[in-house]
């Protein structure tokens, strides 16, 4: 019953916090110089129609009740119209979303479980060849500047040798050939996808790497392992039942604090590699002053942090009994 | 920290003694002198410590270079005025044009030399990365002594706050602003950055400072009538400092990296060539399949800085962090 308390308390944290920042983006749409109107008012419009655009904006009511309504609608799904495409944001954020959860989350799966692995692996050979090669691996991985460093894989593998295609999610030839089913179409996505990925793969499981193996370090010390050893365990057994289970907790919880992080680089992969995702249309919107759009990308994108940071911790919970007590 | 940790913590963080009563001008001598003196002890023994790091020193050496690089940067434009990072243009040159012994690292779209923008690049990175980190390590200290000293519902209330802060993602948080605000210069990008990051060191302060307040001597000076200001900077913040300073080198680094992705996305500050703007330039003129000696030297600069701070970070952390040293 504990650990029902604790997540909870954790989901409550967590809407606060969410409300903080739908706060504060309202706070910093209004402090902002001139207000959300100005983009379709014109300097030959008469004073009433200033003040009819503003009233349809609902701009002439006190800030509290613009601060209701805002939170109002954001829960009722009305997100206002993009300036851009004209069309609902809703629907401009339900085309791109799944995009962004299918390339960002097999790229955070897929770089923590070679991480997780990799850097047990290191710590238990600690000192061997292997053990240098993958730490210095990792470490250079780790502090690659993403998006030069997804320019120069772009260059190689699509412009060089033409393996991979050089941008987007989808060859339009294959999508509007009625002849192709369901598996084309897949694969086709399947051999968008594999650049990016890989792109995202190599620069974070660096991390996931050198804290797996700096914290499988730490456990190798304690007493448990001996009384493993000393009832005659074999190696791997040690390894990957009494060790890397309790090291891989703080790799966890790096998981969850290095979200943030990832995030910000999805967006800047998206961007080069013209993926159609969320942090692509945040930062296209931001260039062209899609006010609604950039607002509630940025909302969905911070829902999905806060998200994936309960899931976080609902895993941790499950997976540490100490920490429901 | 476990209190293994803590135990080894205290016994490199000597408390500030008190003083034998003393003319007060004598004393304030005897106290620079004694406190110079210690400094200089505990430097040369980090240094030990420090120097046996390979990669530490590998990390250093690579420092170095790039602040010779900043120091350089002054050189070409005084040499030449074409070779000036932002305005200068080589009349011969209308476009990008590979290395040369005029250009040794060849022309960007518009002639300019791009030797003279990686010297200058050098430069905007060290500025950016040591005055978002000074910024957001002070700001992230000041937290972490007051949370962790008073406690109860000023820590409850700020560390919420730094938690809140810890998982919005800093790069699309300044682009929102950047919308909103319009072009942002260097300095307002600097200063969200360190408004963004203060919040982990606040955190590693905090409890280093829960342990601090409970000390006989914090005890004594509360006795002598000291008021929470003076226990708090006088007697408290000298023991956090080294760990603050350590945390100063990872702020570095990520300071450094939002700037030059901000700048890369076209958001920078028009006004000065980062090594993100580089890359920008070359990503937007659609030259980087053509122009290799100019897409490469700026991400190389970039990812080799990143490197070198976590690698003296890493380094500072066994000094700092003596159970370390054992397991190297």
């Amino acid at each position: 019953m504990e650990l029902r308390r604790y997540l909870i308390n954790r989901t409550i944290q967590i809407i606060i916090t969410f409300f903080f920042i739908m706060t504060l983006l309202f706070i910093l749409f209004r402090i902002a110089p001139g207000d959300p109107s100005s983009m379709i008012i014109d300097p030959h419009m008469t004073p009433e129609d200033v003040a009819l655009i503003r009233q349809q904006f609902g701009l002439d009511q006190p800030i509290y009740v613009q601060y209701l309504v805002y939170i109002k609608n954001f829960f009722k799904g009305d997100f206002g119209i993009s300036f851009y495409y004209g069309e609902p944001v809703l629907n401009v954020i339900k085309s791109v979303l799944p995009n962004t959860l299918l390339l960002f989350t097999s790229a955070t799966i897929l770089s923590a479980l070679a991480g997780i692995s990799w850097g047990k692996f290191a710590a238990w050979k600690k000192g061997s060849v292997s053990d240098v090669a993958l730490t210095l691996t990792g470490l250079i991985a780790h502090t690659l500047f993403l998006p030069w460093f997804a320019l120069i894989m772009i260059w190689i593998f699509s412009y060089k040798l033409e393996l991979f295609p050089l941008n987007g999610m989808v060859s339009p030839e294959i999508w509007l050939d009625p002849e192709c089913g369901f598996w084309a179409k897949s694969l086709d996505v399947l051999h968008h996808l594999f650049l990016p990925l890989l792109v995202l793969f190599i620069i974070h499981f660096g991390g996931f790497l050198l804290v797996m193996r700096s914290s499988m370090l730490e456990v190798v010390k304690e007493d448990f392992i001996l009384t493993a050893r000393a009832k005659g365990l074999t190696d791997r057994e040690i390894r990957n039942h009494h060790a890397a289970p309790n090291a891989a907790l703080p790799v966890i919880t790096n998981v969850g604090l290095s979200l943030a992080f990832s995030i910000n680089g999805g967006a800047l992969t998206e961007t080069v590699f013209s993926w159609p995702g969320l942090g692509r249309e945040l930062v296209n919107a931001v260039s062209q002053f899609d006010y609604p759009l950039a607002q509630m990308s940025f909302l969905i994108i911070s829902a999905l942090v806060l998200a994936s940071n309960l899931v976080v911790d609902v895993l941790y919970a499950y997976l540490d009994p100490r920490i429901r007590y | 920290m476990t209190t293994h940790d803590q135990e080894l913590f205290d016994n490199t963080c000597h408390p500030v003694e008190f003083q034998r009563e003393l003319p007060p001008e004598l004393r304030a001598r005897e106290r620079a002198k004694h406190g110079l003196a210690r400094f200089l002890k505990a430097l040369s023994e980090g240094w030990g410590t420090f120097r046996r790091n390979p990669l530490g020193v590998i990390g250093l050496s690579l420092l170095s270079v790039f602040a010779l690089m900043a120091v350089a940067s002054f050189i070409p434009q005084m040499i030449d005025p074409m070779y000036n990072p932002m305005t200068g243009v080589d009349p011969n040159i209308m476009g990008t044009q590979g290395p040369s012994w005029k250009h040794w690292l060849g022309t960007d779209f518009l002639g300019r030399d791009i030797f003279a923008q990686l010297l200058v690049g050098a430069k905007v990175a060290f500025i950016v990365g040591f005055s978002a980190a000074f910024m957001a390590v002070a700001l992230g200290t000041m937290v972490g002594l007051v949370a962790g000293y008073f406690g109860k519902w000023v820590d409850t209330l700020l560390m919420r706050l730094a938690d809140i802060i810890m998982v919005m993602p800093g790069l699309l948080v300044i682009l929102i602003i950047s919308a909103v605000i319009g072009q942002l210069t260097i300095w307002n990008t600097v200063l969200i950055i360190a408004l963004l990051r203060w919040s982990p060191v606040s955190r590693v302060i905090r409890s280093q400072t829960l342990s601090l307040r409970e000390r006989a001597y914090v005890e004594a000076a509360k006795v002598s009538g000291a008021g929470s200001a003076r226990i708090i900077f006088r007697h408290i913040a000298p023991n956090v400092l080294p760990l603050a300073f350590l945390y100063m080198t990872f702020r570095v680094t990520a300071a450094i990296l939002v700037e030059a992705s901000l700048a890369f996305l076209g958001f920078g500050d028009p006004g000065t060539v980062s090594w993100g703007m580089m890359l920008q330039w070359v990503w937007k003129t659609g030259n980087m399949f053509q122009a290799p000696y100019w897409l490469l030297p700026p991400g190389f600069c970039i990812s080799l800085i990143t490197l070198s701070f976590y690698l003296i970070g890493r380094a500072l952390d066994e000094v700092v962090n003596p159970r370390l040293k054992k397991e190297a």
